[in-house]
């Protein structure tokens, strides 16, 4: 094997170079001029990017261990569409509070994105945990970033996601150990060929829990609203959105690439597991008073929706899906880069921090309300589509008394979403001061801004290449 | 075969009760290595059985995860230690309030 046939996997390869490249650079960097760092480790993302379509990507690596394609490609694009916009954002916060730790914050970052980057194309169960793994552990990392600097908040932020995350790879790895030790291979397209029995059952019932846990569908989802809380924003920021992405193309690639014969014994759990956290998500943040909690349990329910999309299934509800998830993670990202702008101009992270947002900063309130929108589903922005069109697909599926339920919660959404807006509009602030943005974060915040209106004006194109990803996608056919 | 099943699904369960029942973060660390464990010795005995490395080669991999893991965790129960002086994990409540 040379290094040419690793081509279909180059992302991959490029990022973990990129992270490299990032780690030594930081060894010969001084104090001053580390900043500088951000700057790095934006271009190589933004490097990365272009190469995502120069490069022709397709083709198996070591004969179906890996396969490239228009499924991982557009997977990949959202992956470093995130983290240019999360180091974009976070750029000068990292400076300013880490300053001697800037070069190993991105090179973990880098890390996480080459473990997402490689994920969607694994074919072998070996290397779909491995780089699963790849992808979790430096978000603990990240996650625990602030250390003790500001009091034991962070720390048990980081502590809870761990012993969650750990917790919850035992049981996929146990799962997936029963699936594989039943088949007597690792090969994902012939775990499900046998006879079958119930230890598979078991086992995908065990495997389904622990990445359940990790994208924090209920009943899993204790964690997210504290390490949301707790932890630095411009990390939960990239936390609340890439890891999502990751975990629901594991969940395709293991449903219904691998085991599309237990239908039988995932679909309904999946489709209780879907209206729970419609339910839970939604009902919780109505109470929330922290703008970070709000957004943890209003992810929990984005998240119902991006389940109700998987669920359709076959080729239209995988595609709708992905639709769903680029409108999230551009509108999530907004929001809490927004979150973090107001935070850093040291007004705190309560929703009356926002109060009279509308006058000190007319921009980014706007922006702020834009986002709000987006994530209620109101047209005609990102969100409005996302969630049409995944009802689309769950009506086509057969599934009318979910876009019901869904629906419904879209309605209490909308109630929370606005009392943020609320704030932002009505409520009156003694404060009168303008907002000072840095220009970095004031650049990804619009970067959000143009794909979220964008995507709401037009979104063809990028319901053309998730179609055409989710065709690509061996066994998902009709 | 139906042993080394029983065998591992009991060390499984134990690593789950203990999971849920430690309020010791290195307790819980314990329970958690306890469950890789349990899912390393069934690959091995499936491996075993069946012939080929599939089993043997996919527990090498777990038990580098799981180290890489530990290492993480460790680190984080260290700075857990240095920011309250325990690691009790029931008494870490400073968040949700």
């Amino acid at each position: 094997m040379n290094f040419h046939d690793l081509q279909p996997m180059a992302l991959g390869v490029l990022l973990a170079a990129a992270a490299a490249l990032v780690l030594l650079t930081d060894l010969f960097t001084k104090p001053s001029t580390k900043p500088n760092l951000g700057w790095l480790t934006f271009g190589l993302l933004s490097a990365v990017l272009v190469a995502s379509f120069t490069l022709d990507l397709r083709g198996e690596v070591a004969s179906h261990v890996w396969r490239g394609g228009a499924w991982p490609v557009f997977l990949a694009r959202l992956f470093l569409v995130a983290g240019l916009i999360t180091v974009l954002g976070g750029m000068d916060h990292i400076a300013r509070k880490w300053t001697y730790r800037q070069g190993e914050f991105y090179t973990v970052l880098l890390l996480c994105l080459t473990g997402m980057v490689l994920l969607p194309g694994a074919r072998d169960l070996v290397l779909l945990i491995v780089c699963f793994e790849l992808m979790g552990i430096p978000l603990y990392i990240l996650t625990a970033f602030a250390k003790t600097d500001s009091g034991p908040k962070p720390v048990e932020a980081a502590l809870k996601l761990f012993l969650i995350g750990a917790g919850s790879t035992a049981l996929t790895v146990f799962g997936a150990a029963l699936l594989a030790g039943l088949a007597g291979t690792t090969d994902m397209s012939v775990l499900v060929s046998s006879t079958l029995s119930p230890l598979q059952g078991i086992g995908t019932m065990l495997l389904l829990a622990g990445l359940a846990f990790k994208i924090g569908v209920a009943p899993f989802h204790m964690w997210v609203p504290d390490t949301y809380e707790g932890a630095p924003t411009p990390v939960v920021a990239f936390l609340s959105v890439a890891p999502k992405v990751g975990g629901f193309a594991t969940l395709v690639m293991v449903l219904w690439q691998a085991l599309p014969r237990l239908i039988h014994v995932w679909g309904p759990v999946t489709l209780v597991l879907c209206a729970l956290t419609l339910t839970v998500g939604n009902l919780g943040a109505i109470a929330q008073r922290n703008i970070k909690r709000l957004l943890a349990y209003s992810g929990v329910g984005q998240v119902g929706y991006v389940l109700l999309g998987l669920l359709s299934g076959r080729e239209f509800g995988v595609a709708m899906m992905l639709f769903y998830l680029a409108a999230y993670v551009v509108t999530n990202l907004g929001v809490f880069l927004v979150a973090h702008a107001v935070a850093e101009a040291g007004d705190g992270e309560t929703i009356s921090s926002f109060d009279g947002l509308g006058r000190r900063s007319p921009w980014l309130a706007m922006s702020l309300l834009l986002f709000l929108l987006s994530l209620a589903g109101i047209p005609f922005v990102a969100g409005f589509w996302a969630k049409f069109f995944v009802f689309v697909a769950a009506w086509r599926a057969g599934q009318s008394e979910m876009v019901l339920v869904g629906a419904l919660f879209a309605t209490v959404a909308l109630f929370y979403y606005l009392g943020v807006a609320r704030a932002a509009y009505v409520n009156v602030s003694a404060k009168t001061e303008k907002i000072v943005v840095s220009r970095a974060l004031a650049g990804a915040i619009i970067a959000c801004l143009l794909a979220v209106v964008g995507l709401g004006a037009w979104p063809s194109p990028v319901v053309e290449a998730a179609m055409a990803a989710a065709r690509s996608v061996s066994g998902i056919g009709p | 075969m139906t042993a080394i099943l029983l065998i591992s699904s009991a060390l499984f369960c134990a690593g789950v009760y203990g999971l849920l029942s430690q309020r010791h973060a290195v307790g819980v660390l314990i329970a958690i290595e306890l469950m890789i464990n349990a899912a390393n010795l069934l690959l091995v005995g499936f491996g075993w059985r069946t012939g080929g490395a599939f089993g043997q080669s996919f527990a090498l991999f777990t038990m580098a995860i799981a180290v890489a893991e530990v290492v993480v965790g460790l680190a984080l129960i260290l700075l857990m230690y240095r920011s309250r002086g325990d690691v009790q994990v029931d008494q870490a409540t400073e968040l949700a309030q």
